[in-house]
């Protein structure tokens, strides 16, 4: 049944926001099989990210993993940073959102997007117009450390094109379109001089110059009028688009004028023109019409740019008009500017004062610095790095009673990198990160953090009060003072501002727009033990517009809102699929000796010195597959294209080589033509030729050409040789259960078989316990005060009622066998016989419970008791505030220290909870908090806050100075060294609480049995930390919740449910063809060493001892080609990357 | 003047970064020498040591191969193979008249377009110094 509806199914989708979560939501809702319009309002996707070329915990990038690999065919498989492709995904980049309407399940959205000169079809990135481009603009890409053209590729890795025009910048001088080869860029037509602008000011200096700024140098039509009365009297003859009003003006005043001119032309786009003093004025003029205001005196160079923005925008054509059924909000943040703030600590004043992603830019090499690592102002080496966490975040009178949760990590990631920089230089290089409490609550960050003190990271828990420059050597004086009150002064190079993140102003438009709620703070506000459900329905949010994501935490969020879109969009039946072409039968030419068509884009000419067609016949004479050789042209556009299609078809050949640029190596290009010709796509090779080309109007000398000549041959006869023996094999569709095993009964366990039984498949749901719930059935309320015994009951009695959901309670999976698609576990209740189920799909969900502890004196005395203890003495009502004078708790009892070195991120929230609930209950209480780093992330900082105005007393420890407990008759002694006063404290606590973490429960057998594996903490092993936080590396078998990362309820439920959506696109494949490009076995040449099998990291290969064969699973296999080159005897081969093929290549290579 | 020698040098590059490296050096007009013949494969841990020899044995003076950095792997450790693979080759070599050298093995991450065409540079430059493969000359096998 199932699997009839997932090929019907119907439906789109909008994703507003290019980052990483708006990527994954929608990669994830295409790979369900929904129709996705992804909006970007930038130039390019990717978001933040795009701008990180290193990422924790690696510090590599590893943006390419989140591609889908099972299905390579409908995605480009390459470089995310170089843009993305998939079938199903429609990009608009530089697309904003104008209005919504309708209701879930059927929206209509209007679009408005900002048209790009460059034809992106057309332009080759041949980089001819950049050079003489005569604007130079700040890169926005470089964190404006940098200068770039008005034209030029949005990001650098985007060298290849299209190029994008920044068209508030740029003075339409019409240079670039003189030199493009390719007739790409068309600059409007409706051009700036019918654009007429009304100026109003009694000055005649200010009627001047603005005239001869906006008409001489901005191009516009200008017409001044020195008064109110003379500006009506224009107004009733002359058509006037924008108007700009002075306030004060003797007769009528602005405001008067500015109402009297909108009752002549109610659409006309009015701008005020104000003195400093008079801005509250121009504000309020706002509210009556006006649409912005300038201050009095202009700035020649903001002025313009403002006044071109608002002729953009007055002048867009209305966009087009999308129907989908659900939207995802994925629109990030902006940065936090400290030259905004109270204390900007130098920045903007000085140069050497960056920003954390400005030194990120300047770490990459296609940075401003090239990655070397010097300072901005002077090229002197960087040897002293300060980073100041916290800027504009934790500060409340910076208005930000929250933690980025970021800025902790990639300070300690950058001055790691700073670290190995210098160390592959040899030089030494001094880094310290000023901060507060290190946050490093993601699974693998209190490693990462001890890894970077050892590499030389100096962590400083110090408070900075200024930043001096000094003026002969240019060094930056940090003030500091330490916890104690001890004030110091150190030297740095640069420092560098972690910033926090602000709310983004567009995100909080447009949630005003769909009307969902959103804080007072801006972020969007979600649901109650949701991460990504807003208060509108069918409007999700995902990525740190919810507040503040890290990678991974953005992956699983743009998972969780795909998954309740693509529950909406099932549940309605949808009807809004956009038709793709039927699949049309390729010939079979398998039994043909190769023909093979050569096509040489000309390039309107540049080519015809450089590639003859006949020397190349002549130099590949003794081929007998070289079929024909010929140039084309215009291969760029549809007619070209289609031009040479109808000669392949012609010539009757049967594999093609095409020379020509980027515009053609997109897939979709590909998979056309070759419809076109009716071949399989794998029979078409295309070599782009332009990176070698020099363009058209270039004079270029006779030893280049001969160069250039020499390149193209040797790469058009690789490909020849490549695709000649192309042998494209025919993948068998493969069948998939058309059910999940869900193997826990936690929260996240019960969310993952809800989300998999909401979309139509059968959920097996094993719980080792007699009940349902988990960690729930004990857990009492939210630090927000959501109530957890309701959410277990709600979520029980859903679980209960689902038809498509059968539980198994007291129950353990024994075994399992199969793979990806087809698995048969072995169920065991109590005593009884063991069965077996069928399933296509796991998700483990095993969950864990708190660790235990014998440090600090537990297990001595009954007054020491856990968290766990309180909550449920809490729950139980046997905790009377009242009768406490005197509560101690103690964090990371036992935990971010080996062997249990991870923090598990929810114990401080569990103890501000505790604390505040004693406090308020009773003020009077002695309330003592021991801790490490508060790890009071998001929007948990607020409840910090609240906690110690409420009189809790937080004492910082750190593993040295741990307190020592003693248990006594009296009350229970903690002795510690107070590091305000510097000297040691006593405390007499009633109650000691212990918080001791989490501990996974152990699943070590589970997972090997599904071919997944924990790691050294027991905690289930992602196949990718950040990228695929919720898959293991054994296809099909998912994880989430606390056995897979320490997580709070929202947490392990979003998890939950990226990790429902994932089985669900997985059990959607039912049918489909295997993956193509994966790893095969000659059996005729193979000696059943089995080298090929230990060389393969992703356990795709086994020894069939039944057929005495190697088995490939397809479903696992990645496609590396490790099998290949470990197999002695070229029996294991990877499809595409034949033994054949690539020796006929590298004969081809060789040749001189 | 004497005619310069114009080595031929092999590159199995990697897909997912130093392809991605290579492109970007082209399509910036970095510009890179015309003696790099570049191999697209999936990953540098698929690069069977039986493709080196034939590139020797078919006269090509130098043989890159090129990868990600350790740890960004898009296979895990696919680069870790290359890198145990390539060592032991390079001992081998010699036994068949090769020197060492003559094979290079680099990490060049996807963004590094200037490094990659700042390596290919110095690469041509090194084995122009070591000069012809002998197996140009003589049948070496």
């Amino acid at each position: 049944m199932a699997a009839e509806s997932m090929s019907k199914k119907q439906g789109s989708a909008m994703v507003v926001g290019g980052g990483i979560s708006g990527m994954r939501a929608a990669l994830d809702l295409a790979e369900t099989g929904y129709h996705v319009t992804l909006i970007e309002e930038a130039s390019h996707i990717g978001g933040v990210v795009s701008q990180l070329d290193h990422q924790f915990p690696t510090d590599g990038c590893g943006i390419c993993k989140m591609l889908p690999h099972a299905d390579a065919e409908h995605v480009l498989q390459q470089c995310v940073r170089r843009g993305l492709s998939h079938e199903n995904v429609t990009i608009c980049l530089q697309t904003r959102v104008m209005s919504v309407s309708g209701e879930p399940g059927n929206f209509t959205v209007t679009l408005q997007q900002h048209p790009n000169p460059v034809d992106p079809e057309r332009c080759i990135g041949c980089g001819l117009c950049i050079p003489v481009c005569p604007v130079d603009v700040a890169d926005p890409f470089n964190a404006g450390k940098a200068a770039c053209k008005a034209i030029g590729p949005p990001t650098p890795h985007m060298a290849a094109g299209p190029y994008r025009i920044d068209t508030e910048a740029c003075t339409q001088c019409g240079k670039c379109r003189e030199v493009c080869p390719t007739n790409a860029i068309r600059l409007p037509e409706a051009d700036r001089k019918s654009f007429t602008i009304l100026v109003v000011d009694d000055e005649q200096i200010i009627r001047d110059s603005l005239s001869e700024w906006l008409g001489e140098e901005g191009g516009f039509s200008v017409i001044t009028a020195e008064s109110g009365e003379k500006a009506l009297e224009v107004l009733e003859k002359k058509p006037v688009d924008l108007m700009l009003i002075d306030i004060k003006m003797p007769g009528m005043d602005g405001i008067t004028l500015l109402e009297k001119a909108l009752e002549i032309r109610e659409q006309m786009a009015v701008m005020m023109i104000t003195a400093y003093a008079t801005v509250d004025t121009a504000v309020s003029a706002m509210k009556r019409g006006a649409a912005d205001y300038l201050v009095k005196p202009f700035d020649p160079e903001e002025l313009l740019p403002k006044i071109a923005a608002m002729y953009h925008e007055l002048t867009l054509p209305p966009g087009p008009e999308i129907r989908v059924g659900a939207i995802v909000i994925a629109g990030g943040t902006d940065e936090y500017n400290p030259a905004s703030g109270k204390n900007p600590f130098g920045y903007k004043i000085i140069e050497d004062v960056v920003t954390g992603p400005a030194f990120e830019r300047m770490l990459s090499s296609v940075g401003p610095t090239g990655g070397r690592l010097v300072r901005l102002s002077d090229q002197r080496p960087l040897r002293r790095i300060a980073w100041i966490l916290c800027v504009g975040s934790r500060d409340v009178q910076a208005e930000a009673d929250y933690c980025s949760g970021v800025c902790c990590m990639y300070s300690l990631k950058q001055a790691r990198l700073a670290q190995k920089a210098a160390r592959q230089q040899g030089a030494k290089i001094e880094t310290v990160l000023y901060y507060m409490d290190m946050r490093t609550f993601g699974k693998s960050g209190q490693q990462y953090r001890d890894a970077a003190e050892a590499e030389g990271a100096v962590c400083r828990r110090s408070r900075v009060h200024s930043i001096v420059s000094e003026e002969t050597s240019g060094d930056l004086c940090i003030r500091s003072a330490d916890t104690s009150g001890q004030i110091r002064e150190d030297r740095y190079d640069l420092a560098v501002l972690a910033t926090g993140q602000r709310p983004s102003a567009k995100v909080t438009e447009l949630a005003e727009m769909l009307g969902i709620a959103s804080d007072p703070r801006g972020f969007i506000n979600t649901r109650e033990f949701s991460l990504t459900q807003t208060s509108g329905n069918g409007v999700l949010a995902a990525g740190s517009c919810t507040g503040r994501k890290d990678i991974s935490d953005a992956v699983i969020c743009g998972s969780s809102a795909a998954f309740h879109a693509s529950r909406l969009l099932h549940a309605g039946g949808g009807n809004l699929l956009e038709q793709s072409a039927p699949a049309e039968s390729a010939a079979d030419i398998f039994r043909e000796p190769p023909r093979v068509f050569t096509a040489v884009c000309g390039c309107s000419g540049a080519v015809s010195g450089i590639f003859d067609p006949e020397t190349f016949s002549g130099k590949c004479c003794g081929d007998p597959s070289l079929y024909s050789v010929e140039t084309a042209d215009w291969l760029c556009t549809d007619e070209g294209l289609a031009d040479l299609a109808e000669n392949i078809r012609q010539s009757g050949a049967n594999r093609v080589v095409i020379g020509a640029c980027r515009p053609l190596c997109v897939p979709e290009k590909k998979k056309a033509l070759a419809r076109a010709v009716s071949l399989l796509p794998e029979l078409i090779e295309i070599v782009d030729l332009r990176s070698q080309v020099p363009a058209a109007s270039e004079e270029i000398p006779e030893q280049q050409k001969a160069d250039t000549r020499e390149t193209m041959n040797f790469r058009l006869e690789m490909a020849i040789s490549r695709v000649k023996l192309a042998d494209p094999a025919f993948a068998p569709n493969i069948a998939t259960g058309q059910s999940v095993l869900v193997v826990g009964g936690g929260i996240a366990g019960m969310t993952a078989a809800l989300g998999v039984a909401d979309h139509g498949y059968g959920a097996y749901l094993v719980e080792r316990a007699d009940r349902l719930g988990g960690n729930l059935n004990w857990l009492h309320q939210t630090i927000e005060g959501d109530d957890i015994a309701r959410l277990a009951e709600q979520t029980r009695s859903r679980v209960e009622n689902h038809p498509m959901i059968t539980i198994y309670t007291n129950t353990q999976v024994t075994e399992t066998r199969g793979t990806g698609g087809a698995f048969r576990s072995t169920l065991q209740t109590g005593d009884e016989a063991a069965f077996s189920v069928e399933h296509g799909a796991a998700i483990l969900a095993t969950g864990g419970g708190q660790a235990e502890t014998e440090a600090f004196g537990r297990g001595t005395d009954a007054r020491i008791i856990t968290q766990q203890e309180l909550e449920s003495r809490i729950r139980e009502n046997n905790l009377d505030p009242e009768q406490i004078n005197s509560m101690c708790m103690i964090l990371c009892a036992g935990t971010r220290q080996p062997p249990k070195n991870y923090c598990s991120r929810i114990c401080c929230a569990t103890a501000l909870k505790h604390a505040l609930h004693v406090k308020e209950k009773n003020p009077e209480a002695g309330v003592y908090v021991l801790y490490r780093d508060m790890m009071a992330y998001g929007f948990l900082e607020a409840w910090f806050t609240r906690a110690r105005k409420a009189g809790v007393i937080f004492i910082a420890y750190t593993p040295e100075t741990a307190p020592e407990v003693s248990a006594q008759q009296d009350a229970v002694r903690i002795t510690a060294m107070e590091p305000v006063l510097q000297r040691e404290v006593e405390i007499s606590a009633d109650l000691l609480v212990l918080a001791t973490g989490i501990e996974p429960a152990e699943c070590g057998a589970l997972a090997r049995s599904f071919g997944a594996d924990t790691d050294a903490h027991g905690f289930l092993r992602e196949a990718e930390p950040k990228w695929q936080p919720v898959e293991s590396l054994a296809p099909g078998v998912y994880a989430c919740g606390i056995g897979l990362r320490p997580a709070s309820i929202a947490e392990s439920v979003a998890s939950a449910e990226a990790a429902a959506q994932q089985a669900v696109i997985r059990l959607g494949r039912n049918h489909q063809p295997a993956p193509k490009n994966i790893a095969r076995v000659r059996h005729s040449l193979c000696s059943l060493c089995q080298s090929c099998i230990a060389a393969c990291a992703y356990g795709a290969r086994k020894y069939d001892p039944e057929s005495r064969m190697i088995i490939v699973d397809p479903e696992a296999c990645r496609g590396c080609g490790a099998c290949a080159s470990a197999c002695p005897n070229f029996a294991a081969y990877l499809e595409g990357f034949a033994p054949g093929r690539m020796l006929s290549m590298l004969a081809a290579a060789a040749d001189h | 003047m004497e005619e310069q020698f114009d080595p031929v040098i092999v590159a199995f590059v990697c897909n997912w970064c130093t392809y991605t490296a290579s492109d970007l050096a082209g399509t910036s007009r970095l510009g890179y020498p015309k003696n790099i013949r570049l191999i697209r494969v999936m990953c540098t841990g698929m690069v069977d040591t039986q493709y080196i020899f034939k590139a020797f044995l078919e006269g090509v003076d130098g043989v890159l191969v090129s990868g990600c950095h350790p740890g960004d792997c898009h296979y895990i450790n696919g680069n870790f193979k290359a890198r145990r693979r390539m060592k032991l080759l390079k001992t081998i070599l010699p036994q068949f008249g090769i020197a060492e050298n003559r094979l290079r093995l680099t990490w060049i991450g996807a963004s590094d377009g200037i490094a990659f065409a700042e390596t290919m540079q110095r690469l041509v430059d090194q084995i122009r110094e070591l000069g012809p493969n002998p197996a140009r000359l003589q049948n070496v096998i």
